[in-house]
Formats: structure tokens, sequence, C-alpha cells
């Protein structure tokens, strides 16, 4: 009998498998740098494409710069672009949505990971995901036709009169739905995580079932929740086509009153979108900037802040 | 100190009050769903049929002419034909009234008998189908008849005239012979926008799949774990928050060329794919990367230890385990394209095109509906009949997901 296999050992074949081993590792490393770098590329060709505008000798006009980024006025019919008002709006609807959506949200995680029983709190997850799951045209069908409806009748009680509905109030009550299913489920996951001998130390101490998950629950989930703002809050920066189809286009601004019509980062890149040149075009890809400028130091300094409040407290 | 029974009381009432606000606020949630279905059923299942899935969007007109020296005869009013119909006798021709999803009256062919003039018309209209045969069949739209009447003069009768059927077989019954038909196929329906939104889940998924299972490969199995490989991750980390309309603006200045060396002169589908697939990358490699996460080390150490080469470990025995979550990944991402509007908008155009190519523009299901809504007259009902499809769908998709997942979690191994 055959006590060693060693002078089977293929020497050609063995060469061949390496290289094999090798390419395939090539590939696969191609592959994810691909991936990764396109982030990169997004950054680099929106940038690029979007300064141009403002350098000299661009071919439909030099835009000003300062006049772009502080403008209050934005006309395409007398090529007037000012982006500056339209920054403010998207903050305020941004976050008048995250400061509605936030309470509620939180307390609904709470009531799934903590206070409902097993079977609603069952139920409940799986309205939150089929929330999350709903395209955002459908909200926006569900926005144009409804969530407008309710804002006309809440302008008559003032005596207000609105544009068919269209206006902040709606972009905010639009927004609060859409962000709120990313909110809860980070806050829930969040919830979930908290080291039950906390709880039962607070029990210990004689606190109530409700005294502890408020007072001790909340607090100790705390980063994950603002996780889940931070995210929310993203979101609602930037989401186009629902928002686009109660915002109305507001020629200048900024938008403070909540019955009247209103005009956003991305509404403004999706109005009129018609032809593919012109400076009408191009200046799309500057806003596409300030919106991904608008996130990036949003998210921050809102990281800056989480890290601050933290869980020192 | 002791606790007063007040106090007690008070303490119980407030705790009661804060669960209270809880459960209001997680009704909430319940609430706004149920009204936004609700709103969504039952303003478009009125539209959901197959006719929506089967016609085009645009309706296409066209005038037919009766061949010279056909005339009338007797033709029996068939047994089955429903009772609201109206039959002509003469012509053998049975019209229907019938109201179009913008709300006007229409008058459509309901039957024609197979030896009637209408049977075998010819187009008349401009163009290459000029002079070709183009019989008058069911379910096209009546809009006007041109007919000579007794005494020979030229009258016609149809909808234009805002007659009903009763009155246009009434009136046909007058003519002696029939000159030419106005006729409309019937438009509203979704299915170039079908046909556009299958492309783009082929063609997408065509590239994303393998570039994305090999990235979740590279970072799983084969990395080291050092700054290059921490800063690839982080890029693609990153990509999950870039907004959509951001993603549109990325595919028609980064991949237009791309397209455009393969010939396409517009926006086109084939864009949108491409952009989606970048999408969907985050999607794929994460959904891919977790089921590779819970394949035991022991298999491929034994699988190695055998003689493997890394190559065949990883193909023959490290994947074929992640499957399940590789699939979760394709269904996931099915359902975000399906649901994509921004960066379509921006890449493939928003013109409804009822015979889609991957080089031409063309629009998926959720821009077929930002088209209709952004129009000077939103269209409503439609836009909610093709958002019942998509819930619908999407509501499939998830479901499976969790099923899939539920089997993950009880793995074989």
């Amino acid at each position: 009998m055959e006590t060693s296999l060693r002078h089977q050992r293929n020497a050609e074949k063995l060469k061949r498998k390496m290289r094999i081993d090798k390419a395939f590792k090539y590939l696969f490393f191609l592959a994810a740098l691909l991936s990764g770098s396109c982030i990169l590329l997004i950054v680099l060709f929106i940038l690029i494409k979007g300064i141009q505008p403002f350098l000299p000798g661009y071919r439909y006009g030099q835009m000003d710069l300062l006049q772009f980024l502080f403008g209050t006025m934005w006309r395409q019919d007398q090529a007037v672009y000012g982006v500056g008002y339209i920054v403010i709006n998207t903050l305020i609807s941004a976050f008048g949505a995250l400061l509605l959506s936030f309470p509620i949200s939180v307390l609904t995680a709470l009531f799934i990971a903590k206070i409902a029983p097993r079977k609603l709190s069952a139920m409940l997850s799986t309205v939150v995901e089929l929330l999350a799951s709903i395209p955002s045209v459908v909200y926006g069908v569900f926005a144009a036709g409804m969530i407008v409806k309710l804002v006309k009748w809440l302008a008559s009680l003032w005596g207000i009169s609105t544009a068919g509905g269209s206006s902040l109030l709606a972009v905010i009550l639009l927004l609060a739905i859409m962000i709120f299913p990313t909110i809860t489920s980070m806050a829930v996951t969040a919830i979930q995580a908290v080291d039950h001998e906390l709880e039962l130390g607070s029990l210990a101490l004689g606190a109530t079932k409700t005294q502890t998950n408020f007072k001790v629950v909340l607090k100790s989930a705390k980063s994950g929740i603002f996780a889940g703002a931070i995210l929310g809050l993203g979101r609602a920066f930037g989401e186009a086509t629902a928002v686009s189809m109660v915002a109305g286009n507001k020629l200048f601004g900024p938008t403070f009153d909540l019955f009247d019509i209103t005009r956003t980062l991305t509404s403004t890149m999706l109005a009129g979108l018609k032809e593919t040149t012109g400076l009408d075009y191009d200046i799309r890809f500057s806003v596409g900037i300030v919106l991904m400028a608008v996130i990036l130091v949003s998210n921050l300094i809102l990281n800056a802040v989480k890290e601050k409040v933290g869980n020192h407290g | 100190m002791n606790v007063t029974k007040k106090q007690q009381r008070q303490r119980t009432l407030k705790d009661a009050f804060l669960n209270g606000l809880t459960a209001f606020s997680s009704m909430l949630s319940v609430l706004v769903l149920t009204i936004l279905l609700g709103y969504v059923f039952s303003k478009g299942i009125g539209l959901v049929n197959v006719d929506l899935l089967r016609n085009q969007y645009w309706s296409k007109s066209a005038i037919v002419a009766v061949e010279e020296g056909t005339q009338s005869g007797t033709f029996e009013r068939p047994e089955d034909l429903p009772k609201e119909a109206v039959w002509s006798e003469k012509w053998g021709i049975a019209l229907i009234d019938a109201v179009s999803h913008e709300k006007q009256a229409l008058v459509l062919v309901e039957r024609v008998d197979e030896n009637s003039v209408f049977a075998a018309t010819v187009d008349t209209s401009a163009g290459p189908n000029q002079g070709k045969s183009y019989p008058v069949v069911p379910g096209l739209q009546v809009q006007k008849i041109d007919f000579t009447d007794q005494q020979g003069n030229a009258n016609f009768t149809g909808m234009l005239a805002s007659e009903t059927a009763e009155e246009m077989v009434h009136a046909l019954d007058q003519a002696v012979s029939i000159r030419s038909v106005f006729i409309k196929t019937p438009g509203g329906g979704i299915r170039g926008s079908l046909i556009a939104t299958l492309y783009l889940i082929f063609v997408s998924l065509l590239f994303a799949l393998p570039i994305g299972v090999a990235s979740a490969v590279y970072l799983n199995e084969i990395a080291k774990k050092n700054r290059f490989n921490g800063l690839i991750r982080s890029g693609i980390e990153t990509l999950t928050g870039v907004p959509s309309i951001v993603y549109g603006l990325m595919g028609v200045s980064v991949l237009f060329p791309i397209t455009a060396a393969f010939g396409a002169t517009t926006t086109n589908i084939l864009l949108g794919s491409l952009t989606l697939a970048i999408i969907l990358l985050p999607t794929i490699i994460r959904s891919t990367e977790e089921a590779l996460l819970v394949v035991p080390q022991s298999l491929r150490d034994a699988s190695l230890s055998l003689g493997a080469s890394e190559t065949q470990t990883i193909f023959k025995i490290t994947l074929p385990c992640a499957i399940p979550g590789i699939l979760t990944g394709v269904l996931l991402s099915i359902g975000r394209i399906i649901g994509e509007s921004a960066a379509l908008i921006y890449t493939m155009g928003t013109f409804i095109n009822d015979s889609p190519s991957l080089l031409s523009q063309g629009t998926s299901l959720a821009v077929h509906i930002w088209s209709v809504m952004s129009g000077e007259q939103p269209n409503f009902e439609l836009a909610c009949a093709i958002s019942i499809l998509i819930l619908v769908f999407v509501l499939i998709l998830n479901l499976t997901v969790k099923l899939i997942s539920r089997r993950l979690n009880k793995a074989w191994y």
C-alpha cells in the first residue's frame, strides 16, 4: 500500500490553481475598489459640473457665486438664480418635520419595545416596516390628495386662503410621516439594546415600571435614538419627488408662514426639468452641491451635539 | 419616608397617562397607514384591471375607410351580447356607452360581425400603414362614422356630435352606405412603463449583482484589516446616505458618456439601469456580507484542508451557503428599483414611452406616476391605480424577504 501521495502532486496543476486564485483575488479587489470609489466619482463629477457656471468663460455667461449663494429669488424665466432662501426653506421644513416626528417616533418605539403586549408589538413593528417600504412617489400622491386637503381645511378654520393646500405645512406633515419609520426603527433597536440590569436596578430602587422606562431606558438609549434622528433628517433633506408634489414653487423667500407655498432644494432640482443642456440645467448641479453641503454640515453639527450629550448624562 | 396613599394614586395616574401617551403615538402610525392605504385603494381600485396593464398610454387615432361597393345586410343580434350594447342589424356592429378614466363619455365597439363592412376596413391615415387592412375590432373607441344617407347627402354621426351609442346606431340604420370611421385606440394603460420597469430590474441587477457580491466576498473573505480596506468600506457605507436625486445628477454626468458609446443620444433606460446599479450596490453588499458572516469558519477550513483552492472554496462552499442572503439582497433591490423615482427622472426622462427599448427614453411605474401627477391636470385615479400595483408588489417582496430571513436564521448547518 502506498503511504504517501506526495509523488502524485502535479506542480503544473498547482501553479495554475495559484494563478487562478490570484486572478480572482484581483477581480474581487477590483469590484470592491469600484464600489468603494463610486462615492468619490459622484462628489467629484458633481463638483466639476456644478462649479462651472461660476467660472469665467462659462458658455452661457458667468454667474455671480455670492448672488447664487445668498440670493433671495429664483426665476428660471429671467435667469435669476439665488439659492439662499431655498436653503433656509429646506432647513425649516426638515427640522419642522423632525420636531413633529421625533417625539411621536420615540414614544412609539418605547411602546413597541417595552410596553405593548407581544402580539400588539409585533403588529406595530409590521406597520412601521410597511410605512418604511412605501415608495416616495406613493407618499407624494397621498400628500397631493389627502394632506393637502387637511391643510386646506385647517387654513379655512383660521380664514386663510392657501394655494390649493400646497404649503410649508403640507411639506412638514409629509416629511414627518416619511421619516417616522426611520427614527422609530432605530429607536426600537437602541431601546432593546439597553442593559437589562439597569432596568432591574431602577425597579429595585422602588421606581415604577413607567418611571424606569422614561427615566432610565430612554436616557440610556439616547445615543442610538439621536443617531436615528440624524438619519431621519438626512432623509428629509434628500426627499425629492414627494416634496415636489406639495411644495409649490415659490419664486422668492424665505417662507416662514406655514400656509404659504415654499420651495426646497430638491423640489428646485426637479421643477421644470425639460432641457438637458443650458444654464438652467447646469445650475441644478450647483444646487446639488449645496444640498450635499447642507446634509454634510448638519450631520457634522448634529454628530458633535450627539458626542456632547451622548452617554455621559 | 413613607409614601402616602395620595402620592401613590398620583403616581399611578401619572404612569397611566404616560403609558397612554405612548399607546396614542403608536396608534397615530396605524392611523396614517390606514388612511394612506384607504385613500390609494378607494381612488385607484376602479382602474385596476387587465386593460390597465395591457393598454398603451397614448391613444392613437386613425381614419379607416370602408371598401367601395360593400353594402349592408341583415345581421342577427348575437345572443351573448350584453344588454347595454346596442346592435345594428343593418351593419352588424354593436356599440356601447362607456366612461373614460378622465370621466368623459365614450362610445366603444363591443362586437363586429365577421361579414360586416366594418370587419374589412382599410387604414387611410397618413403614415407607413396607409392602405393596409385595419379592421374595426372590439375595444376601439368610435369618434365618428361618415356615411351617405337616403337623400345621397354626406352625413356623420358619433361622439364628435356628442351622440350616445343608441343614437349612433339609430343614425346608421338610416344610412345607405358607410364611407369611413374615425377610431381611437384606448389609452391610459401602463404597458410601456411595465416593460421599462422590467428592463430596469434585469439590467441593473445584471450589473449590480456580480459587482456587489464580488465586493462583499473581497471585504469579508479576502481583505486584510488595514486602512485602505477600511476606506473602501466607509466609501460603500457613505453611498447609503446619498439622496437619490444626487444619484440622478451623477448618472447624467458620469454614466451618460458610457451609454453614448452605445449610441444613445438622449437620456435612456440603460442610463437609468446603470444609475440604479450603483444605488443598489450598498444593499447587495450588505446583505451578502451578513450572509457570509454566518457561514461557519469550519466549513471553509475543511474545504481548504481537503486541498481545494481559495477560489474553489469561495465559489463552491462559501457562496452557496450565502445564497439566501444574496436572494434577500436581490429582493430588497427589486423593491428599491420599483420605488425609485428622483434618480430616474434625471436619467430616463419623464416621457411615457409605449414601446420602450434600452436606448430610448421611458418611464418606470414610479416615474409614470410622477409624470401623470406633474402635468397641468394631475390624474389622481391613474396615479392611485399604479400605486396599488406598486404597493402590492412591494408588500409581496417584503413578506418574501421576511420568510427567507426566517429560513436563514434556522440554517441547515
